[in-house]
């Protein structure tokens, strides 16, 4: 919308800066949104993975190791905002690359649907390798803080499933502004 | 030699910015994401609930009274002195709850004030009723508090009327255990909680909550579930009471360096 009055006017350094804006500027929001908690947004007391969401709409426009990348920062960024184990910087790997493999043909990237069905499955692959991490720790140290890997699957469950839904039906929200822009 | 002569040329200024970006991040990750939790206090700013509604925290506040007359009275009973009790009610601060963990693994909360308030990591947050958590990093107008539901967070508690020691940890749904020291504890149900003096990162004496059910068949420890006695879901907000982590307690050496991976 904004691209059709601007298209001749811009040369391409003042776009790349302007790309590197939203880039910076929308993956910033995500990480805003997420200690946010308001009406309509929780679920079961899970709230929507907006920096999953995030990764997932950039993989759809580029290559898996740009997907990877983008994983790892965002993934490293919410650790900061957290704590350092289990890492999300593996999780968030893990969804880029995988995203970045399924748009072969470029039919996905248009179909929003599609997306949210996407968001959907990464959801459920973050939270199984969040799982794991944990899994791991309480199978290999002896002072693991994990109780039992029982409360682990099952919170697996609970975690990924309403993640999953809410970050799908979130999903829009972040794809219509970053695809139009993205896509050109 | 060649080919990666030619590799460099295509994609020095890729490579260069990916691990700048990921040094970036790295750094950030390192700084508990301070920088972010700054700006996310500003942008909330005009939303964070105002000083005046304490009141509807009142009758909350008295739960908390009655466990700690009922905490009192034990403690008056057994000839025990409370040393720490006067030292506990030092200067305390009232902070805002604006922002609960960024993931859903975790149980956590962020609050509007920080080490600019005095406030320091490993601080003890208490809530309307009793414990909350634990100050676990700080930026300069905010912090971060690990809530005891969370499963990296133990802490020493003993039965209030019958002094059974146990110890209190999260689980990753969110409910708290507490794992009994002998195998035939006194207790049942509707008995208080409270933090023992071997509990190294909290006070003694603080209420945690009450009994609400038990397995005393369960190995290798007999278990009870704890009904926290603060709403941490619906938690608005917390009182924060300076703390200095202890260093001596009256427990033999092999458990004080256990203590590290056992809060």
């Amino acid at each position: 919308m904004t691209a059709s009055k601007g298209k001749e006017t811009l040369s391409d350094f003042q776009k790349v800066c302007l790309n590197i804006a939203v880039i910076v500027g929308s993956s910033l929001i995500c990480l805003l949104l997420s200690p946010m908690r308001f009406p309509g947004i929780e679920l079961l007391g899970v709230a929507p993975n907006w920096l999953l969401i995030w990764v997932v709409i950039w993989s759809i426009h580029q290559s898996a190791v740009n997907g990877a990348i983008a994983g790892i920062v965002l993934g490293l960024l919410q650790d900061g905002l957290t704590g350092p184990f289990p890492t999300h910087a593996l999780s968030l790997l893990a969804v880029g690359m995988l995203t970045a493999r399924l748009q072969r043909q470029r039919l996905i990237q248009e179909n929003v649907v599609l997306v949210a069905f996407i968001v959907f499955g990464m959801a459920v692959v973050a939270a199984t390798i969040m799982a794991l991490q944990m899994s791991f720790q309480h199978l290999l140290w002896p002072n693991s803080l994990y109780v039992s890997l029982w409360q682990i699957w099952r919170t697996h469950q609970r975690v990924a499933l309403s993640s999953a839904i809410l970050s799908s039906l979130w999903t829009p929200a972040l794809y219509y502004p970053l695809h139009s822009w993205w896509k050109r | 030699m060649f080919a990666l002569r030619r590799w460099w040329d295509r994609y020095a200024t890729r490579a260069g910015l990916a691990t700048l970006v990921v040094g970036l991040a790295w750094a950030l990750r390192q700084s508990q994401g301070a920088i972010i939790y700054e700006i996310y206090q500003v942008l909330t700013a005009p939303l964070q609930p105002g000083l005046t509604q304490v009141e509807r925290l009142e009758n909350a506040y008295i739960l908390e009274l009655q466990q700690r007359v009922i905490e009192l009275e034990n403690q008056n009973q057994g000839l025990r002195e409370n040393l720490n009790y006067a030292e506990n009610q030092g200067q305390v601060t009232v902070a805002a709850v604006i922002g609960r963990s960024s993931d859903n693994w975790w149980q956590q909360i962020i609050v509007n004030k920080g080490s600019s308030e005095g406030i320091t990591a490993g601080d003890m947050a208490t809530g309307p009723g009793g414990l909350v958590g634990r100050v676990v990093s700080v930026s300069p107008n905010t912090s971060k508090i690990l809530l005891v539901t969370d499963p990296t967070s133990q802490m020493g508690v003993k039965v209030s009327r019958s002094r059974a020691l146990g110890v209190v940890r999260g689980n990753v749904d969110g409910r708290v255990v507490m794992q009994f020291f002998e195998t035939t504890p006194d207790v049942k149900p509707g008995d208080v909680i409270v933090t023992s003096s071997y509990s190294r990162l909290f006070p003694q004496g603080v209420p945690v909550g009450r009994i609400e059910s038990m397995d005393l068949k369960k190995s290798p420890a007999p278990e009870a579930v704890i009904q926290l006695s603060s709403p941490l879901n619906i938690l608005e907000w917390v009182t924060i009471h300076p703390f200095e982590a202890k260093t001596d307690v009256n427990a033999p050496p092999a458990e004080i360096v256990d203590d590290e991976s056992l809060h």
